[in-house]
Order: structure tokens, then C-alpha cells, then sequence
């Protein structure tokens, strides 16, 4: 019979109808803890790595501040040995059949089944996230990420021929991370043969539990290495031996920014205030909370963020059935932000909403793209029209119509801008993981010496060097600039001699206000490039190509000027032709449609052009080279500010004088000149898109370390030759991957 | 029973711009489901409220009048006085919160609860229930004849061919006219929304009906292959937070049909909860259309207070 005081107790739920707590135990993870005597180090080659004399610090449940356990502090010892054990399992994993780690990963997937309770007790209680939402959605989707990339495994042989893994992964993670947002690097990665090693964040077990549980299959322990260390251990990993790449880890989502229309705003702000007013927050571990919290410091960033927008003149509304001390925080909307207060384009804190209004869809789209993030967004509206209007509009990575976060593992995701470019998920992502077979391994060695201060700076000083000879025609002169050859201006010009040393002709020495005029040609003919249907794109290059052919006895003498053999320049006319016939071809199939598990409704996998994309072309195969990188960039939709060769400029300029009467004006620039001078002038410009530099070690260094600066993507050649006359290297799919972005644009049925 | 709906003026403009988002409601749906629970003592005083709400019904066509009497006791005793005295809940005068019956039933029902002592209200369905295909002056003489025979709320079935032809008029007039016949006795008007073939239906008919002078909408009649779903009563939940925030009166929810376990039971109360508020967790305003679920809750008491699972013939049957 139950006792006394829960009868009285009934009686009064009776009356109020309250809501009770649901409270989920946490003993599986006190059990598991004390497997390790509550004292976690590192997972290591399928071994707990436990040092002696190294700081701890402890883990803690962020509602209660029970100690859980002591965490290992890792030192550069203990990275150099988990890369060694990446290493070294790298061997065998990379050299398995594809078929082979499909079974592993499928095995791994029902190791996690089989201690989902553990994973999901422990994420949440250390996290204090809501644990329904990990158990109900992380840990289904997590096991859907290894069933999905064992198949792609499984296939990897004929479906990436070509195509071999990177080596081993290095993977950082933020303080506040979701053992999800790990699973979509790490799945990718073992799939397609990396090894991976997990540097995460001081105190954060669950990571440490899947490699345990990945480490206890056998027969591969290396595959997946976990050390617990500060950030000041990322150089270190990134430059231990065979260690490939260095892969970032978005934190969990943030807060969000709504745009509401003027018309339906009293009304919208309605709703949404008396749904928030029924939101439930407290302890992660509790069944029925909508939200748990995530930490003292992230309830300090959000005070502090719609403190400061109050005192702005913000509205606040604060709703919802949360404890009111720390570490919760209610959910919060904010409006009337006035448009130039700081708190505008400052990234929101969970759980804040900022709301704003709109007059028009073209009005939100500006709104909504005039931020310096790009990650996801998704549009309510119940006209087809315009919903598919803003979506395509939207510059983001997802977009979802009449819906929120929804994600599958065969739908790639991505960013744009500071949301970053790299892709998770469906065939996008394993590329982030493959190189072409046969190019070079990443190099650990960089330049200490470099100075980013002073890397081409200033242009070397160009002098007379006597008369231009040679067969006529002469070479053309200038800048191509928004359509026309225009003169520098800095008003000199440098001499580019043939292979005898002769004079061949001076070309214009552009600096850094031609490459700034030449960016803003470039944005101005993009929306028209762009909005040019992909048939219209390929007629555009296929009549390029033609007037490249009836141009072929000049390229060839031109080249033949620089030491090519007669047969062999005839050779690189002939294949340049092609490469715009190709990408002319190629410009038409780029979209299609995937079907996924969560959704009724087709999710569009779309790509679309990076915007301007600055291109440094290589001294070798000056045509070839210049055209094998131009076609993919203009058959994709971007428009385009190249550099030429520095050796051998003219062909590239010779071809620009029918680009002038073939193509809009702008869509194609070329600036010739010092060429670290206009990389650092590209590099350095925030309104460029992406940057390929295709040059020297230093300049690939530089080009990578500037880009940071508005983190576009970068591809650089650190200085090694490209076979450009083969299919692979010069017309494969690594350009066309990088030539444009990918947005999912999802798109939910019913009536 | 609260205040009557006196129902306002048809204003077409209140349905003409609306449009239900499928999709979200869907997910809105699953995710009430998973995220309200309550456990332990909240459960019993849970399940026990919901007991009050339940409209005990008996829509069958052998029902004679001692399995109608037998409903009747039931529902005046719908949970073991032992259990409740254990929960100490024996004097808060625990019973259904109607009867309900088909209208040639209604005076056996009315005989049976008099017998008993007892003022449970007694419902009976009309308008051609369950298809509502026949002649609207028949329909009209059921309603009289229920409310003749002692029923005090009249569960209406509306004509679904008016929805799916998109007569709003027409069926803002017939249910105008309904509500005329049932004199003082409640109004109920169910939507069959498994007939109706979208949420956007769904929520013109509830829109409609209120307008009407509904005093309650309801899910289903119990009869078609759909009955109360989840997704259908949010878009009906949202009509009636509508109509209160247009015209400040409350209507009252029945979903109704398949409603067969405590669990489920405890879902539609915080469906109404999380989606009206508090304010609607009262018989007055919230009734659960069902016959096999008390059974059910009886159980599960009987469990929260023995610690043991219960033998069907540990209970008393309806």
C-alpha cells in the first residue's frame, strides 16, 4: 500500500494536474565509472592510457556539481603516441576490402545497441542535455551514420575508384559538442580507411565510451583514438607524422534568429509566446523536460547577451516551466533589437531567439544572407512559390521548408562563409576524407620562416629589356578586366621572355586595385552568370571552345615559344578545347533528388556556385592548366578572377580577347603580374569566395593561413606539379567538388 | 456544464486563408507523445482525473436495457472503492462524467441512473448516426426526441458532404439548426475527421461548428476506419484557442474512438494541457469518448496500489 504521505499527495496532483518529475538513473554510469576507479585517461590503440604525473580535472554533473570522475590532462607524449597507434593501424584498415570495414563498422553498430543505455545516461548527465532528445534522436541517427557509411564501404571499390584514403584524421572538438556531431566526422573517416584520433575538451567521457566500446571489437584497436587535453595540443597533433588533416567540430546548435513577416507578426508572436509558455526545462535525466541546459557558462552568455540587449531597448519575453537557478536558463525571445546595436550580427546564445520583422520575401532574403554565418535555416511558408524562392535564395548549407533540423546520413550538410565549407554526410562527405590516387601525401613540414607580414608585399621593380621580337601576331596588352583590356594601375608592365631568353612581350603589371576592380567586375556579372540556365552555360563554352580552335596555329607558335615540341603544343590546343567541351557537358547534370528515412518529400541535393572564386594558375601547361581550372569554375556558375602562368601569360591573354566577344562582360578577369603579390591581394580580399593557388610551397602556406581570415575554402598545390593532361588531375572530380558548394534543400509532403 | 455557446455570426474569413502544415503537425504529434510522462503518485491522480472525464459509452446494436443499467452502475462506481479508499480519494465522489447512448437507449439510461440516484448526465448520439445520411427533418425530430426522453447533451454527427464539397454556409446553417433543436441540452458536434480528407478540413468543419454554437466538437463517432488521432485533435485544439481568442468563449474537446489504454489516456490529458492549459482540464470542457478504457485505468490503480497486476475478474465489468 503506499504510504500516507503519497495518498495526500494524490489528492492534491488530483486538483492541480501537475506535472511530476521522471527522474532516469544515472547507476550504470557510476558502475562504469568505477570500472576505472573514477579515474579516466586516454583510449589508445584499444587500451586505457592512464600516465603517470599528468594534471586531472574533474567531471562533473553541471546541475548537481557531483564528482563523477578525474579526467587526465593529455601531453605531447600522449598525442605522438595515439598518432603512432593511428598510425600503424592505418596499414591494415586502409588496405582491408571496403566490404571488410563494412562489417566492422555494422559490428560497431551493434556494440553501441547493445549499451545504449550506458551512451545515452552518460551523454546526457555530463551534457545536460535533455536526455530524450539523445536517446530518441542521437542515438538512432548515430546508428543509422554507421549503417549508412558501411554501405558506402561496402561499395567504395567501384564507386570511388580513383580515389584513396587520406591517411590519418585528427579531430578537435569544441567544449560544447554532442557525441552526434562527432559520429558525423568519424563515420566518413572509417569508412573510407582514415584513422582517426579525437582530441576532445577536458571532462568529457562519452567519447572515451565509444572508443572503449569501438577499442573492444578487436581486431582493429587503432582505428579510433581518444585523447582528453586543452586546446594548446592541436598544433602538436596537427604536426605529428602521417597525420593528414585536421578536421574542426561545429558545437551544438546556438540560438536562432527569426524573421517574421509585418503582416502576420502580432500574430506569430502570439503563438510562439504561448508555446514557449509551456515549456518545460530542468535536469537533463528527467523523462519529460522539452530542455535540460547546458552549463553555468552558457547560462552566463546568455545573460549577458539579453542583458545588454535590454539595456539596447530589446523587448524580452521570458516564458516556460524552468528551475531559475543556475546553470538553467528560460527560454527567451528577443525583439526590437534596433538594427545597428551590437547585439545584431553577434551570434545568438541557446536558448535565445531573436525575432525581427520583414516587409517583403526579397527584404528577408537580404536580411537573412547580410550575416557573416551561412549554416543552416529553414523557411515557413505555405505557398510553394515562394518557399522554393527563398530556399534556393538562401546562401546556406541546409535549408529545410516547414521544418527544423531534420538530418539523414545520406544528406550532405554544410556551411557557407564562417559557418565553414567542409561537408558531413551522403557521398559529399567521404570526399572530405579521399585524395585523387597518387598525389602527394600532406607534407608536416611548414615553414617557420615564413612571414606572413612581408609574403609579397612588394612587387620587384620591372625594367625595359629591349625590343619585342618574334613572329607577329603580337601579344595582346593589358588587363582583362569587366570584359576589355585595360591598362594597370600602377602603369608598368613586366617582360616575359621566351625559353632562349629572348624578349616575348611585356604583359600588364596588375596589383592590388586591379585585383579589387577585377573582384567587383566579377560580382557584378555573377548574378547574370548565375542565372544563366546551365544549357545556356554550355552553349557559351561550347563557342568558347570553338573559337579557341580556329585560334589553334597561334596558341601552338605561342607555345612552341616557350619550348613545347611542335606535336605536343598541337596536343595541348587540342585538349584545352576539350576541357570546355567536357565541363560544357557536365554543366547539365548537377542536381538530384535523395529519398530519406525521416522525411515523406524529396531532399534536393543542389550545387551551386561559390560566387568569385580567385584562381592562381601554375608555370606548367600555361594553356592546359589555365583551362582545365577556368571550365569547371565557369561550366558550375561562378564568375572568375584569374592569374595566369608567371612564366608564360600570353596564350591565357590570347584567349581572352574571344572571351571578350563571346562571354558577358566580367565573368571572366585575368590579371597578370607578380604572382605571390595578386595571390596576396586574393587572399587577402574578404569578398572572394574561394581561393586556388596553384604555386609555390610558400605562397600555398600563405594563401592558407590569409584565407583564415573569412575561412574560404582554400585548395593549394604546396608547390608540387599537377599532370593536367591527364583525365583525373585535369578534368576529375576533385574540380568539380570544389568549383561549387552543396545546399540540401529539403522538402516535406502531406496534406 | 459551462456556459452555453451562444456561437457567433458565420465569418468566412476566419477558415478562408487557413491552411494546415501536414507535415509539422505530424512531428508536433510525436513529439508530445514522447516528451510528457508522469510517473507514481502523478499517475494515479492523473488516471483518476481522467476517469472524470470519460463519457461511458455503449454504442451497439444488441445493447438492451440491462447491459445499459450495468453501464449505468459503472459509471457511477468506475473504480473499486477499496483502491480509492487506499488512495484516499473515496470521498471526492468519483464518476464518469456522462453516459452515452444511442436515443432509442436514452430512457433506459435516464430509468437506470435515477434508480441509482445519481445526476451523471446522460448523452445520446443523433442525426443519423454514425453516416448522417439521412433526411435533415429527420435528423432534426432525433434531436427532439432524445432531449423528449431525458438526454442533456446530444452528440451530433455533421454532414460530411457539405465539407468535402466545401459548403460552409449550408453547414453552418444545418448545425445552427441543430443547436435550436437540443433546446437547452448540450450541443456536441462530431467531425468523423476521418472522413474528411485533410487537417485543412478538419480544422474549416471545427471553425465552422463553433460558429455554429457548438458547445463541444468531437473527434469521431468511433465507427469509421480512422478515429482520434493525435495529429487531428492538435488542429482541433488550435481551432478552439482560436475561437476563444476571437470570441472569448471556451468550447469544450471529446476525442473519441480507439482510446483503449491508460497510457493513451494520459497522452490525450497532456495533449489538451500542453496545448489549452489547465483551464480546459475539466469535464466541462474535456471528455473522453470511450468504453473499454476504464477497465484499463482500473487496472493500472489497482497495480499502483497493490504492486500487483491485476486478473480481469478482480474487477467488476461495465
Amino acid at each position: 500500500m503506499a504510504a500516507t504521505r503519497a495518498e495526500s499527495r494524490a489528492r492534491e496532483i488530483f486538483t492541480t494536474l501537475e506535472y511530476g518529475p521522471v527522474p532516469e538513473s544515472h547507476a550504470c554510469v557510476l558502475a562504469w565509472l568505477d570500472t576505472q576507479d573514477r579515474c579516466l585517461g586516454h583510449y589508445v590503440d584499444g587500451k586505457w592510457l592512464k600516465p603517470e604525473h599528468r594534471d586531472s580535472l574533474p567531471c562533473q554533473d553541471p546541475v548537481t556539481g557531483e564528482h563523477l570522475a578525474s579526467c587526465l590532462q593529455a601531453q605531447p607524449e600522449d598525442v605522438a603516441a595515439a598518432a603512432e597507434a593511428a598510425r600503424t593501424a592505418l596499414e591494415s584498415w586502409s588496405g582491408l576490402p571496403g566490404a571488410s570495414r563494412a562489417q566492422h563498422l555494422t559490428r560497431l553498430a551493434k556494440m553501441i545497441q547493445k549499451h545504449q543505455r550506458l551512451l545515452w545516461t552518460l551523454e546526457s548527465l555530463v551534457t545536460g542535455r535533455a536526455v530524450r532528445e539523445v536517446r530518441d534522436r542521437d542515438i538512432p541517427l548515430a546508428l543509422q551514420l554507421l549503417q549508412y557509411h558501411a554501405i558506402q564501404a561496402h561499395s567504395q571499390e567501384e564507386a570511388l575508384a580513383g580515389w584513396e584514403p587520406m591517411g590519418v584524421v585528427g579531430l578537435i572538438l569544441p567544449p560544447t559538442f554532442s557525441l552526434l556531431e562527432m559520429m558525423w566526422r568519424i563515420c566518413p573517416a572509417l569508412a573510407v580507411g582514415c584513422t582517426v584520433v579525437v582530441l576532445v575538451p577536458p571532462a568529457s567521457p562519452t567519447p572515451l565510451l565509444l572508443a572503449q566500446l569501438a577499442g573492444e571489437l578487436g581486431p582493429f584497436p587503432g582505428i579510433l583514438n581518444v585523447l582528453s587535453g586543452p586546446t594548446s595540443l592541436v598544433p602538436v597533433l596537427a604536426g605529428q607524422p602521417g597525420v593528414q588533416k585536421v578536421a574542426f567540430c561545429g558545437s551544438v546548435e546556438g540560438g536562432l534568429r527569426l524573421l517574421v513577416q509585418e503582416s502576420v507578426w502580432e500574430e506569430t508572436m502570439r503563438r510562439l509566446q504561448a508555446r514557449m509558455e509551456r515549456l518545460r526545462g530542468g535536469r537533463g535525466l528527467d523523462g519529460a523536460v522539452d530542455m535540460g541546459t547546458r552549463g553555468a557558462a552558457a547560462r552566463d552568455l546568455a545573460q549577458h547577451y539579453v542583458r545588454e540587449a535590454q539595456s539596447q531597448g530589446a523587448q524580452v519575453f521570458q516564458a516556460g516551466d524552468v528551475p531559475s537557478d543556475s546553470p538553467f536558463f528560460p527560454p527567451t525571445l528577443v525583439s526590437d533589437l534596433p538594427p545597428a546595436a551590437p547585439g545584431t550580427q553577434a551570434e545568438v546564445p541557446w536558448p535565445v531567439v531573436v525575432a525581427s520583422p520583414f516587409r517583403t520575401a526579397k527584404e528577408a532574403l537580404a536580411m537573412a544572407n547580410g550575416t557573416p554565418r551561412g549554416g543552416s535555416a529553414s523557411v515557413w511558408s505555405e505557398r510553394l512559390g515562394q518557399a522554393l524562392e527563398l530556399g534556393y535564395g538562401l546562401q546556406v548549407g541546409t535549408v529545410w521548408v516547414n521544418a527544423h533540423g531534420l538530418r539523414d546520413p545520406a544528406v550532405p550538410t554544410g556551411g557557407c562563409r564562417e559557418s565553414g565549407s567542409s561537408r558531413h554526410g551522403g557521398l559529399d562527405g567521404l570526399y572530405e576524407y579521399l585524395r585523387p590516387s597518387g598525389t602527394p601525401a600532406r607534407l608536416p613540414y611548414r615553414s617557420e620562416n615564413l612571414n606572413y607580414e612581408t609574403f609579397g608585399l612588394a612587387v620587384p621593380s620591372t625594367l625595359p629589356a629591349g625590343p619585342e621580337t618574334g613572329p607577329s601576331p603580337a601579344p595582346p596588352y593589358g588587363l582583362f578586366v569587366a570584359g576589355r583590356f585595360q591598362a594597370p594601375g600602377a602603369r608598368s608592365s613586366r617582360p616575359i621572355q621566351d625559353s632562349q631568353g629572348k624578349l616575348h612581350g611585356y604583359v600588364a603589371e596588375g596589383g592590388a586595385k586591379d585585383v579589387r576592380g577585377a573582384v567587383e567586375a566579377a560580382h557584378q556579372a555573377a548574378p547574370g552568370w548565375v542565372g544563366q540556365s546551365p544549357g545556356a552555360r554550355a552553349a557559351l563554352l561550347w563557342a568558347l571552345a570553338a573559337a579557341l580552335e580556329r585560334r589553334e596555329p597561334t596558341l601552338a607558335l605561342r607555345l612552341e615559344r616557350h619550348g613545347v615540341e611542335p606535336k605536343a603544343a598541337k596536343a595541348e590546343v587540342k585538349l584545352s578545347v576539350r576541357r570546355l567541351r567536357d565541363w560544357g557537358a557536365r554543366a547539365q547534370a548537377q542536381n538530384h533528388s535523395l529519398q530519406v528515412a525521416e522525411l515523406r518529400g524529396p531532399v534536393l541535393r543542389l550545387r551551386e556556385p561559390l560566387g568569385v572564386l580567385g584562381v592562381v594558375c601554375p608555370d606548367e601547361r600555361p594553356l592546359l592548366a589555365f583551362m582545365s581550372l577556368l571550365a569547371p569554375t565557369l561550366a558550375l556558375g561562378n564568375t572568375v578572377v584569374l592569374v595566369p602562368s608567371r612564366t608564360c601569360p600570353i596564350p591565357a591573354l590570347d584567349v581572352c580577347q574571344d572571351m571578350a566577344t563571346l562571354l558577358p562582360a566580367g565573368v571572366v578577369n585575368v590579371v597578370t603580374g607578380d604572382q605571390d603579390h595578386l595571390a596576396r591581394c586574393l587572399a587577402l580580399h574578404q569578398d572572394v569566395q574561394a581561393l586556388w593557388y596553384f604555386g609555390s610551397a610558400q605562397g600555398s602556406q600563405f594563401s592558407e593561413w590569409a584565407s583564415a581570415g573569412n575561412l574560404k575554402p582554400v585548395w593549394v598545390s604546396r608547390g608540387c606539379p599537377r599532370a593536367w593532361e591527364q583525365e583525373a588531375a585535369g578534368a576529375g572530380p576533385e574540380l568539380e567538388l570544389r568549383a561549387a558548394r552543396t545546399k540540401a534543400l529539403w522538402l516535406p509532403m502531406g496534406d | 456544464m459551462s456556459a452555453r455557446n451562444p456561437g457567433t455570426e458565420l465569418d468566412l474569413s476566419w477558415i478562408s486563408k487557413v491552411q494546415v502544415n501536414q507535415p509539422a503537425v505530424l512531428r508536433r504529434a510525436e513529439q508530445i507523445q514522447a516528451r510528457r510522462t508522469v510517473k507514481k503518485e502523478w499517475q494515479a491522480a492523473w488516471l483518476l482525473k481522467a476517469v472524470t472525464f470519460i463519457d461511458l459509452t455503449t454504442l451497439s446494436g444488441d445493447d438492451t436495457y440491462s447491459n445499459v443499467k450495468r453501464l449505468c452502475y459503472k459509471a457511477k462506481y468506475p473504480i473499486r472503492e477499496d483502491l480509492l479508499k487506499a488512495l484516499n480519494m473515496h470521498d471526492k465522489g468519483i464518476t464518469t462524467a456522462a453516459v452515452c447512448v444511442y436515443p432509442a437507449r436514452v430512457s433506459d439510461a435516464v430509468k437506470a441512473l435515477k434508480a441509482s440516484g445519481c445526476d451523471i448526465p446522460v448523452a445520446s448520439v443523433a442525426t443519423g448516426f454514425p453516416s448522417g445520411q439521412t433526411h435533415l427533418k429527420t435528423r432534426l425530430e432525433e434531436i427532439k426526441l432524445a432531449v423528449e426522453d431525458g438526454a442533456t447533451e446530444i452528440d451530433v454527427v455533421i454532414n460530411r458532404t457539405l465539407v468535402l464539397t466545401g459548403q460552409w454556409e449550408a453547414l453552418y446553417d444545418e448545425i445552427r439548426q441543430f443547436r435550436k433543436a437540443c433546446g437547452t441540452a448540450h450541443l456536441k458536434t462530431i467531425l468523423a475527421t476521418g472522413e474528411l480528407g485533410s487537417l485543412t478540413n478538419v480544422y474549416k468543419a471545427s471553425m465552422i461548428a463553433m460558429m455554429a454554437g457548438s458547445d463541444f466538437i468531437k473527434t469521431s463517432t468511433g465507427k469509421e476506419t480512422v478515429n482520434a488521432t493525435f495529429p487531428v485533435a492538435i488542429v482541433m485544439l488550435r481551432a478552439i484557442r482560436d475561437f476563444f481568442w476571437k470570441t472569448g468563449n471556451k468550447i469544450g474537446f471529446k476525442p473519441a474512438g480507439g482510446i483503449r489504454t491508460a497510457k493513451d489516456s494520459l497522452a490525450w490529458l497532456s495533449l489538451v494541457k500542453e496545448e489549452l492549459g489547465d483551464e480546459w482540464l475539466k469535464p466541462e470542457l474535456f471528455r473522453i469518448g470511450a468504453s473499454a478504457l476504464l477497465l484499463d485505468i482500473e487496472r493500472q490503480i489497482y497495480h499502483h496500489v497493490t504492486g500487483r497486476y491485476a486478473a480481469y475478474r478482480d474487477l467488476p465489468m461495465s
